[in-house]
C-alpha cells in the first residue's frame, strides 16, 4: 500500500455532520481492509462553521480512495501521494476524540 | 495462579480473545436465526492462536454439527486435503460422496447437501495459506453461494507472509460481502503474558518483548524452562525437545517428516524401538494424538525439528517411509512422490510423481499437477526421449492452464527438442503450434508468427490430420489478431474444410471463431452470424473455453464499433457463463472489456472496479492487462489523480510487444489525451503517428478517427478521407462540433460528447461541456475547459467542483444500482426485479450484492431502510 494525503475542503457544515461522516468512513473502511487504511486526519476550520479535512490514508490505489469516499459519501478534492514522512514531534493531544 | 473465570483477560479459557469469540457467536446466531450462511476469516501470524480460538469456540458450541479440515503444509499439497480430512473424520454418505466428487463444483454440491443435514453447521478450514488450487476453488464457490447455505464457514490463514501475488489473496479479495466477517488476531499484552506465566519465576515484560506477544512462542519458552531465555521460537522448541529422552527424540524426528501428521502404523514401521518414547512425547505436550495418528502441537515445532535433522537421518527416515507407504493400499501417490524425493530414490519419484500429477489435474489442482511433473522431470535425465517429451508436454499444459506462461513455453520447447531428436515430425510440428500460442500470450508476436509458420512447414509434408487443421486455425487466429482479415479468412477456411472432413468438432469451432471475427473486421455483417454459429456449437458441445472465446470476440467487436447495448449483453452473458464454468482467464479478459465499456458510457466507478478486479490477479497474461491498465490511466488523467503514467507506461510496453492494433490504439489515444491535459501538446504527434498509420492500413475507422481527432486537437493536420473515419470523429474533424456531440450522445458516450464540444468556438457549448465533465468527475478535464472559458470568453466566477461526482449518488451507488434498490425497497424479489428491468435474474443478484456491500448492510431489509434515508424507494 502507498501513503496518500486527501484534501476534503469545506466538506461539512458542522462538526456534528463531520462526526457522522467519520462513522460512515470507519464502517466502510472495515469492509475494505485490503484496499484502504485510514491513518489520521486533521480537521480544518474553514470559517462560518464549515469544516474540511486533510486525511492521511494508506491505499492500494487512488481508485481505492475514491471508492471508499464514494461508498462512505465523502467528498474528495485532491489525492496527493506522500513521498516521505518527517515527524518532528508527536501530534498534540486531540481537542476531542472523534 | 489467576482466577481464569473472573479475570477480564480470560474468556472461554483463552487470553484476550473475547471480542473475536463474540464475533463468531454473533455469526453462528445469524446462521441459526436467518438460515443464511456466514463466513469468518481469521488471520494472524503462525502461533498467534487461531486454532486455539476455534477450539474454544467449538467447546462452547459442541451441539453444532462441526466439520473441520486443514490444508497440508506440503510443497505439493494434496488436492482437496481439508475436505478429504473432514470426510474421513465424519464417514457415512459424506465420505462416500466426496470420494466420488471430481471437480470443485461437485465438492461444493456434496458439502451443501450433506453438511447441514442435522441443522446449521460449522465448517472450519484451517491454514488456507497452504491451500491447493482445487480447495481455493471450492472456497471461492462457497463464498458465492453462501446466502443459500445454513453454514458458518470459518477460514484461518497466516497473513504475515501473504504477499500480493499469493493465490489466496485473490480469493480473499473476492470474498467481500456483508456476510463475511474479517477477524485479525493480534499479539498478547504483557498483562496477558503475566497471566499465562502464572507463578513461574519469569520476567513477563522481557518475555513479552522477546516473543512479540506470540502465545505459542510464550508457552514454548515457559515449557523449555532453563536459565536463559531462548532467542528464537526455534531455539525454544529445540531446547524443549532436548530435555526429552533419546527414544522420545527419535519419535519426534520421525513425526517431523510426516506433515501434517504421522499415523502410528507408519511410526511403527519407521522407528526402531517403537513405541518407546511415544508416551513421553505425548505427556510433554510436544505431540498430541489425532485419531490413530500423532501431530506436533504446532507446525512451527515440526519445521524446527525437521530443520534440525541431520541429512543422513532424514534420508533414512524418508526411505523407511517410502517402504512403509509402498505397502499401504490403496497407495497415496502424492505422499509417495514426496518421500521418494526426500529419499533420493529416482525410480520411485518417476513412478509416483506423474501419477500424483494426473490425479491432481483430474480434480482441478493444476498448479499442484504442474509441480509434480516438475518433480518427475528433475529426475528424468536418464529416461528415453519419448517419455521425457511426454512429461514436458503435460507439464507445459498444466502451466498453461494456470497462467504460468514462461514455464509453459520452456517445457513445450524442451518437448519440441526431444521430438526433433527422435525425428517425430508430427509431434514436432504440433509443438511448434503450441509454442506459437504460448509466445502470443507472452506478448512475443513476431516469434509467435515464426512458430506458426514452422508448424505448417512440417505438418503440410505429412498426411493431413487434426494437427494440421489446428495449425491452419492457429495461423488464422494470428492473422485475425493482426487485423489481416484477408489472410485470416483464407487460413481459417482451410482449417474449417479439413476439420469438417475429419469430424474434428473442437477445431471447427475454433476456426469458425477466427473467420467470424475476421469478417467482422472487414466490415462484413455475416461475421456476427459466423461467430454466433461458433458460439452455439461450443455451447452445445460443452466446449467451455471456446464458448468463452466466442463471447469475448462478439463483445469486443461490439465495443470497438461502439454498439454498447449489444456489447453489454454479450459481456453480461459471457461473464456469467465463465463464472458458472470457472473459466477464469476468459472471465478476466472480458472483465477488462467491461471496464472499457463502463468507461466509455460514463460509468466511471464501475469501470474502476472492473479494472481493479482484473489487475488484482497476480500474473494475468499481457492481453488481459492492457485494457484495464488503459482504463485506470484514463480515469486518473481525467480526474486529476496521481500515478496516471504508471499504468499507461506498462500498457504501452505490453501493447508494443504484441504489436496488434486492437491493443495499441486505445493506449495511444489514452496517452495522447494525457499529454494534452498535461499541456505537453508537442508530444501528441509521437504518441499517435505510427498507430494512426496502422489503423488506416488495417481499415479500422474507429481507431483511426480517435487518433486523428487527438492530433487535430493539438493542431496537427492529417490528409484523411472522411470515409476512413467513423462518423462522430469525421464530423468533429469537419468542424461540426455540435453534430459530433449529438452522435456521441446518441451512441451513449457522454465524455466523448463533452470533448467534441470543446472544439466549438462559442461560449455556450463550452459551458455545456463543462457541466457534463463535472458531473462525470473529470476534474482535470473540466479545469482545462474552464481555463478556456476564462481565457477565450473572459468568463469569470466559474467554480470548478471536482466533488460533484462523488456527491452525485448517495452511498456511491450507480444509477442502475439505485434503480434496483428502489425496487428492493418495494419488497420485490430478484425474479420480479429482473422482469421489470429486462435483465437476467443473475444480473439482479449481482446488483443486489453490490448494493449490500456498498451500503455495508447485511440484509435487503436494511438496504431498504438506507434507501428511505436517501429518500428513494417506497413511493
Amino acid at each position: 500500500m502507498n501513503l496518500y494525503a486527501i484534501l476534503r475542503r469545506s466538506g461539512w457544515s458542522s462538526a456534528a455532520e463531520l462526526g457522522e461522516a467519520a462513522e460512515r468512513s470507519t464502517r466502510v473502511g472495515e469492509q475494505m481492509p485490503d484496499d484502504v487504511r485510514w491513518i489520521r486526519s486533521y480537521v480544518l476550520d474553514e470559517g462560518a462553521g464549515s469544516v474540511g479535512t486533510v486525511c492521511v490514508y494508506e491505499a492500494e490505489s487512488p481508485e481505492a480512495i475514491r471508492q471508499h469516499a464514494s461508498r462512505a459519501h465523502l467528498p474528495v478534492d485532491e489525492i496527493i501521494p506522500v513521498a516521505d514522512t518527517v515527524i518532528v514531534r508527536p501530534d498534540p493531544q486531540p481537542a476531542a476524540t472523534a | 495462579m489467576h482466577q481464569k473465570g473472573s479475570d477480564p483477560v480470560w474468556c472461554g479459557g483463552l487470553l484476550e480473545r473475547g471480542a473475536e469469540l463474540a464475533a463468531l457467536e454473533e455469526a453462528l446466531a445469524a446462521v441459526r436465526g436467518a438460515r443464511e450462511g456466514r463466513l469468518a476469516l481469521i488471520a494472524g501470524e503462525a502461533g498467534i492462536g487461531k486454532t486455539s480460538l476455534l477450539r474454544a469456540f467449538h467447546d462452547a458450541h459442541a451441539d453444532a454439527p462441526t466439520f473441520r479440515g486443514g490444508c497440508d503444509p506440503l510443497f505439493t499439497p494434496r488436492p482437496l486435503a481439508p475436505f478429504l480430512e473432514l470426510a474421513d473424520a465424519s464417514g457415512g454418505p459424506l465420505a462416500a460422496r466426496l470420494a466420488r466428487a471430481g471437480t470443485p463444483a461437485d465438492v461444493l454440491a456434496v458439502l451443501s447437501e450433506e453438511l447441514p443435514r442435522r441443522g446449521p453447521a460449522l465448517l472450519v478450514v484451517e491454514d488456507m495459506h497452504w491451500a491447493d488450487e482445487a480447495t481455493l476453488d471450492v472456497v471461492r464457490l462457497l463464498g458465492r453461494r453462501l446466502e443459500a447455505l445454513p453454514l458458518l464457514v470459518v477460514l484461518t490463514y497466516r497473513d504475515d507472509h501473504l504477499d500480493r501475488v499469493h493465490p489466496l489473496r485473490v480469493v480473499l479479495g473476492e470474498l467481500s460481502s456483508p456476510a463475511v466477517r474479517r477477524l485479525s488476531l493480534g499479539p498478547l499484552s504483557p498483562t496477558a503474558i503475566a497471566a499465562l506465566a502464572g507463578d513461574a519465576s519469569v520476567d513477563a515484560d522481557a518475555l513479552a518483548r522477546r516473543t512479540g506477544g506470540n502465545p505459542f512462542f510464550v508457552t514454548e519458552v515457559l515449557a523449555a524452562g532453563g536459565a536463559e531465555m531462548p532467542e528464537t521460537v526455534r531455539d525454544a522448541v529445540l531446547g524443549r525437545a532436548a530435555r526429552l529422552g533419546a527414544a522420545a527424540r527419535r519419535i519426534l524426528d520421525a513425526v517431523s517428516i510426516f506433515p501434517p501428521r504421522a499415523e502410528l502404523s507408519l511410526l511403527e514401521a519407521c522407528v526402531p524401538g517403537y513405541p518407546d518414547g511415544l508416551e513421553e512425547c505425548l505427556a510433554s505436550g510436544m505431540l498430541h494424538p489425532e485419531g490413530a495418528a500423532v501431530a506436533f502441537r504446532h507446525e512451527i515445532a515440526r519445521v524446527a525439528l525437521d530443520g534440525a535433522l541431520r541429512l543422513h537421518d532424514r534420508v533414512e527416515l524418508h526411505r523407511a517411509a517410502l517402504r512403509a507407504l509402498g505397502r499401504a493400499l490403496p497407495p497415496d501417490p502424492g505422499r509417495l512422490a514426496s518421500h521418494a524425493e526426500g529419499a533420493g530414490d529416482r525410480d520411485a519419484v518417476l513412478r509416483w510423481a506423474p501419477v500424483a500429477a494426473e490425479r491432481a489435474a483430474h480434480v482441478g489442482s493444476h498448479r499442484e499437477a504442474a509441480k509434480q511433473y516438475a518433480r518427475a522431470l528433475r529426475e528424468a535425465d536418464g529416461l528415453p526421449p519419448e517419455q521425457r517429451a511426454a512429461l514436458y508436454e503435460r507439464r507445459s499444459y498444466e502451466c498453461y492452464l494456470t497462467d504460468q506462461m514462461p514455464e509453459a513455453l520452456e517445457a513445450r520447447l524442451r518437448a519440441l527438442a526431444a521430438h526433433r531428436l527422435r525425428g517425430d515430425r508430427l509431434r514436432e510440428g504440433d509443438a511448434h503450434r503450441w509454442a506459437s500460442r504460448l509466445r502470443w500470450f507472452l506478448g512475443e508476436n513476431e516469434a509467435a508468427e515464426r512458430e506458426a509458420r514452422a508448424a505448417l512447414d512440417l505438418l503440410e509434408g505429412l498426411p493431413p490430420g487434426p494437427e494440421l487443421a489446428m495449425g491452419y486455425s492457429n495461423m488464422s487466429q494470428l492473422r485475425m489478431l493482426a487485423r489481416d482479415a484477408g489472410d485470416a479468412i483464407v487460413w481459417g477456411e482451410r482449417a474449417i474444410a479439413l476439420a469438417e472432413r475429419l469430424g474434428e468438432h473442437e477445431i471447427l469451432v475454433h476456426a469458425l471463431n477466427n473467420v467470424g471475427t475476421a469478417r467482422f473486421q472487414a466490415g462484413d455483417p455475416e461475421g456476427r452470424a459466423t461467430l454466433e454459429r461458433s458460439l452455439d456449437l461450443a455451447l452445445v458441445g460443452g466446449l467451455e473455453e471456446h464458448a468463452a472465446r466466442a463471447y469475448t470476440n462478439l463483445a469486443a467487436q461490439a465495443v470497438e464499433v461502439r454498439n454498447y447495448p449489444r456489447a453489454d449483453d454479450y459481456l453480461g452473458r459471457g461473464i456469467d457463463y465463465c463464472r458458472e464454468h470457472d473459466v477464469d482467464s476468459w472471465r478476466l479478459y472480458m472483465t477488462g472489456w467491461l471496464a472499457r465499456s463502463h468507461l466509455d458510457q460514463g460509468r466511471w466507478d464501475e469501470a474502476a472496479e472492473a479494472a481493479a478486479t482484473v489487475l488484482r490477479y497476480p500474473n494475468p497474461a499481457a492481453p488481459s492487462r492492457i485494457k484495464p491498465l488503459t482504463v485506470i490511466g484514463r480515469l486518473r488523467t481525467r480526474r486529476g489523480d496521481p500515478e496516471a503514467w504508471d499504468p499507461l507506461d506498462e500498457a504501452l510496453r505490453l501493447a508494443e510487444g504484441m504489436a496488434e492494433l486492437q491493443r495499441l490504439a486505445p493506449v495511444a489515444a489514452a496517452r495522447a489525451e494525457a499529454r494534452w491535459l498535461a499541456g505537453e501538446v508537442d508530444l501528441v504527434a509521437g504518441e499517435t503517428e505510427e498507430t494512426l498509420d496502422l489503423a488506416l492500413r488495417g481499415g479500422d475507422p474507429w481507431a483511426a478517427g480517435e487518433l486523428a481527432v487527438w492530433r487535430r486537437r493539438v493542431g496537427l493536420r492529417d490528409e484523411l478521407a472522411a470515409a476512413d473515419l467513423a462518423e462522430p470523429w469525421a464530423l468533429e474533424l469537419a468542424g461540426d462540433a455540435e453534430g459530433a456531440a449529438a452522435r456521441w450522445d446518441a451512441i451513449g458516450c457522454p465524455y466523448e460528447a463533452a470533448l467534441a464540444l470543446t472544439s466549438a468556438e462559442a461560449e455556450e457549448p463550452l459551458r455545456r461541456s463543462l457541466a457534463v465533465l463535472e458531473r462525470l468527475g473529470a476534474a482535470r478535464t473540466a479545469a482545462a475547459v474552464a481555463h478556456r472559458l476564462r481565457s477565450r470568453h473572459g468568463v469569470r466566477g466559474i467554480a470548478v467542483g471536482p466533488r460533484a461526482a462523488t456527491r452525485a449518488n448517495p452511498g456511491g451507488l450507480t444509477g442502475r444500482e439505485l434503480d434496483v434498490l428502489a425496487l428492493v425497497s418495494e419488497g420485490l424479489r430478484n425474479r420480479e426485479i429482473a422482469a421489470r428491468l429486462y435483465v437476467s435474474e443473475k444480473t439482479v443478484g449481482h446488483h443486489v450484492s453490490a448494493i449490500l456491500r456498498k451500503l455495508a448492510v447485511p440484509t435487503r431489509g436494511q438496504a431498504a431502510a438506507e434507501a428511505a434515508r436517501f429518500g428513494i424507494g417506497k413511493r
